[in-house]
């Protein structure tokens, strides 16, 4: 029989489990999964290691063996060829830190190091016509960079990231860096260049809507490494923190 | 006979008075192509307590001065400078990846300068200091959300975009660059913030600070005259 004690006892009881459930903090297995780590694909990724730096692929991609791996560069220019990893090590180095910021909001800074397209560019010889750069990657993105963009101060062609060679997650072996556009025109896990004379939209300027030109706009960011607190960014490659 | 004689002249006089005056008016805008709003002189506030992106809130007085009613587009940027490129159809979008040289020299070239930073505020803001150009109030509609970039559209075509003086534009579209420098850097004035697929418009006292040589897609300038 339910008397009005046990009748209210139960209703209290009903409470502290809705407010429980209500205010709880989420258990940390239950955010995004990590699917990837000790498998031999790599994915987005927010988990772990990468909780101060997040990553996003387009598809889960085979991991790529470096051993096999090659840059193919081809197009307008007046000598195609490949590169292998130990080639591009070979070119004068260039080290940079910079904040990778992300159109989803975030950010986060690393020491980047690698070389300039100039070295590439020196061996290839583009053609006069050639105004820009498809980037094909690993996961089947693709992303369109002008020249004059790429041969700018602040962008580089990275293998090692933080003084190691750059994870799976971050784009083994060789990414772009250009920390004045959203992360999104920073392709990572390249296999090949080709030198075009127009502009195209890349994977993601066509799928969503996401501007093809991708320059950071005056706005706020949540640094991922300054505990996601907003920051208001005047634009441009974010300098300041 | 005397009346209608009296008459006649009265509409032969305003006639020559009216030829005369779209003559000079003619002459005025060679002289400074786009229009301009006076902007009368007097005191008006500046800054913002609230905010850390304005200067500090205080009472300034400025003399009187003209302001560009609209950003120079690129048809008129490729008027001084031929080399000036933009895609077929942008003629009427503000003109963005200049410089705040090649803005200054625009406006020198037409017998005008970059708005003061107060200058600009004011301009904005109103005798009434209003938050926004058009009043205090955040407008319900987003200016074109869901969208990472910037979409140009011809100056003046948001008509809730007006200021108390009739000038366009000062809360959306691009940004501006004035005048006036701080440590080195540009204070830039009256663009969109973006929030992640969203945007919303800058307050009449919010500034931004970008270095000199910078070329920005979302950045251009509208030009002052001292009266």
């Amino acid at each position: 029989m339910i008397t009005r004690r046990t009748f209210l006892a139960r209703w209290l009881k009903t409470l502290l489990v809705f407010l429980w459930a209500f205010f709880r903090k989420p258990f940390s297995g239950w955010g995004e999964g990590d699917y990837f780590s000790a498998t031999g694909f790599v994915g987005k990724t927010r988990s772990g290691d990468y909780e101060k730096f997040y990553i996003n692929y387009w598809k889960p991609m085979r991991r790529i063996q470096a051993e096999r791996w090659k840059l193919e560069v081809q197009g307008l220019c007046k000598h195609p060829r490949t590169f292998t990893l130990e080639q591009i090590k070979t070119f004068p180095v260039k080290t940079r830190s910079s904040r990778l910021k992300c159109v989803e909001c975030w950010s986060a800074r690393a020491e980047w190091r690698g070389f300039a397209i100039a070295e590439i560019e020196k061996r290839v010889e583009p053609l006069a016509e050639a105004a820009g750069v498809i980037f094909y990657c690993a996961d089947s993105y693709k992303e369109y960079l002008s020249r004059e963009n790429l041969n700018r101060e602040e962008t580089l062609l990275a293998y090692n990231m933080d003084g190691k060679p750059l994870t799976d997650e971050h784009g083994f072996p060789l990414r772009i860096i250009i920390p004045f556009k959203y992360g999104y025109k920073n392709p990572k896990a390249i296999l090949k260049m080709e030198y075009v004379a127009n502009m195209q939209p890349g994977t993601w300027s066509k799928i969503g809507p996401y501007s093809s030109d991708g320059t950071i706009l005056p706005g706020y960011d949540h640094p991922l490494d300054l505990g996601k607190k907003p920051h208001r960014i005047p634009g441009g490659e974010i300098l300041h923190y | 006979m005397t009346g209608r004689l009296n008459i006649h002249r009265r509409a032969v006089l305003l006639f020559a008075y009216c030829f005369l005056a779209g003559w000079v008016l003619t002459g005025s805008e060679k002289a400074w192509p786009s229009p301009m709003a006076e902007i009368p002189a007097g005191e008006f506030t500046i800054g913002e307590a609230v905010s850390e992106n304005s200067l500090e809130k205080r009472t300034v007085n400025l003399e009187a001065f003209f302001m560009d009613t609209h950003e120079v587009t690129n048809a008129e940027f490729s008027g001084q400078f031929p080399q000036h490129t933009f895609y077929p159809g942008a003629e009427p979008h503000p003109v963005s990846l200049v410089t705040w040289d090649e803005a200054r020299q625009y406006c020198a070239l037409l017998g005008k300068r970059l708005p003061s930073e107060a200058e600009w505020e004011k301009s904005a803001r109103g005798p009434e200091g209003r938050i926004y150009p058009w009043g205090n109030k955040a407008p319900r509609k987003k200016p074109h959300p869901y969208y990472s970039g910037l979409i140009k559209r011809r100056v003046g075509l948001n008509r809730n975009d007006i200021s108390y003086y009739g000038l366009n534009d000062m809360a959306g579209s691009v940004w501006e660059w004035t005048g006036e420098q701080v440590d080195g850097k540009i204070v830039v004035r009256g663009g969109l913030w973006n929030l992640h697929l969203d945007y919303e418009y800058s307050k009449t006292f919010e500034r931004n600070l970008l270095d000199p040589d910078r070329r920005f897609p979302f950045l251009g300038f509208r030009c002052a005259r001292s009266k």
